[in-house]
């Protein structure tokens, strides 16, 4: 009886919305820590137009992961 | 006049039980940070305790219930509650003193549930709800962090595996100040709130204020102080076994840990499915060690920590009942409660002298 109120539809949404969002968190900033290095790398090497390339890549990734933490922020305030 | 008695002491009881929520909990957020060395100790502990203080401000989303769904609402009295919160702090103190970290939010149940049953029967308990908002997110919570943080430090091994180590450390230390910071922030919108509710419902109780009346300024800073406090003064047993006992992880551990435990956490949340913080957190540093080699996990000390999970609510409910039981043999006034409140501050003050005299601090930090 107890098991039958267990609603399986809510714990698969739970799997794959944690899954998601955890692989997008990992992916997200470790671009920016790849990015962020590859241009320290080919500006030391005297590459400065894609050492910008690789810094623009790195701050798009760093907002995007940024966009992320607010909008954690705003789930929290917003949880009802 | 015996009402506002008992009144006061429940309030007190409840502040006293957010403050071991706190100091129980402070290691969620801080313990990779301090083991990695992306903070400082004694300031990993303040930004926690800050957030928290701030966190309990900003979601005032107080629950009109505790343990809502487990126990029959209209079946709690202030005696059942009192006793519920002695069984919780009774459960926090004796993990946090074996360096376990264990469900706040669980014992707290596990007292209010033990205590109900002692005054009402099994009529009290909900079995449906205990299963369906306790058991079920207790096994999910950390096989579910286990195999996020497992598969997110994989990915960013993949990603960041050929670049300088040293730059890979210092980038994800500063990463886990975020993450981090979100873990403490997201404690005190979750758990300063029970205790808010808890005070609400004691007032309501009391008739000095009714459910649709706003929720008191003087609650929500005597609950926020309280969970900061406990967050600076720091649970550093649980900090030491979550930080360094089950693996020894580096930053980027630490970081897929942190960040993939608020992920699950929050995304659990919106769905309607609220975690536990300290089973996601746990899992997630877990898997964050396996996912790099199996034997680097302790699995030893990971074995004691489910140990203590499975037996978070038992435990708590025993002790909630057993004080249920004492406090009624005084009758229903307010003798029961002063007598038990009179015993725990003498035996803890005793506890807490003989450590000052052995010269020991009184959390054991470091």
């Amino acid at each position: 009886m107890a098991l039958a109120s267990i609603d399986i539809g809510l714990l698969f949404e739970v799997v794959w919305a944690s899954a998601l969002a955890g692989a997008v968190v990992s992916v997200l900033f470790a671009l920016v820590v790849l990015f962020g290095a590859r241009s320290a790398e080919t500006r030391r090497a005297g590459h400065g137009t894609v050492s910008m390339a690789y810094g623009v890549a790195a701050v798009i990734s760093f907002a995007a992961f940024m966009g992320l933490v607010v909008y954690a922020v705003h789930l929290m305030l917003s949880k009802g | 006049m015996d009402n506002d008695l008992v009144l006061w002491i429940v309030v007190a009881t409840a502040l006293a039980f957010d403050f071991t929520n706190g100091f129980h909990d402070t290691a969620n957020a801080v313990a990779t940070s301090i083991s990695t060395r992306a903070m400082a100790p004694r300031v990993a502990v303040t930004l926690a305790a800050i957030l928290n203080f701030v966190g309990a401000f900003l979601s005032l989303q107080v629950a009109a219930t505790i343990a809502s769904g487990i126990v029959e609402a209209d079946m709690i009295t202030l005696a059942i509650v009192f006793a519920g919160l002695i069984g919780a702090i009774f459960w926090n103190l004796l993990t946090w003193y074996f360096g376990l970290p264990s469900s706040s939010s669980h014992a707290l149940i596990g007292g209010v549930v033990g205590a109900a049953f002692a005054a009402e029967g099994p009529d009290a308990v909900i079995r449906d709800g205990l299963i369906e908002k306790v058991a079920i997110p207790a096994v999910m919570a950390p096989i579910l962090a286990f195999i996020v943080a497992g598969t997110g430090i994989l990915v960013t091994y993949r990603i960041v595996g050929r670049l300088r180590p040293s730059t890979v450390s210092r980038s994800y230390r500063l990463g886990q100040i975020i993450s981090g910071s979100l873990f403490s922030l997201s404690h005190g919108t979750n758990d300063a709130q029970k205790t808010m509710g808890i005070i609400f419902l004691a007032l309501v109780a009391n008739g000095n204020l009714t459910t649709s009346d706003d929720i008191p300024t003087w609650v929500v800073v005597s609950a926020a102080t309280a969970i900061a406090l406990g967050t600076y003064v720091g649970g550093w047993r649980i900090i030491k076994t979550m930080g360094s006992r089950i693996i020894k992880m580096d930053p980027a551990q630490g970081f897929s840990a942190q960040g993939s435990g608020a992920a699950v956490i929050l995304a659990a949340s919106h769905a309607g499915f609220p975690l536990s913080t300290t089973h996601v957190i746990s899992g997630g540093i877990m898997g964050a060690g396996a996912a790099k080699r199996v034997s680097a996990v302790r699995w030893g000390v990971a074995g004691n920590i489910v140990v203590a999970w499975v037996l978070t609510l038992p435990a708590a409910a025993l002790v909630g009942a057993l004080t249920y039981l004492v406090v009624h043999l005084f009758g229903d006034g307010a003798a029961g409660p002063v007598v038990v409140s009179a015993v725990l501050l003498i035996a803890l003050g005793v506890a807490m002298a003989r450590r000052v005299f052995q010269g020991q601090t009184l959390t054991a930090e470091g």
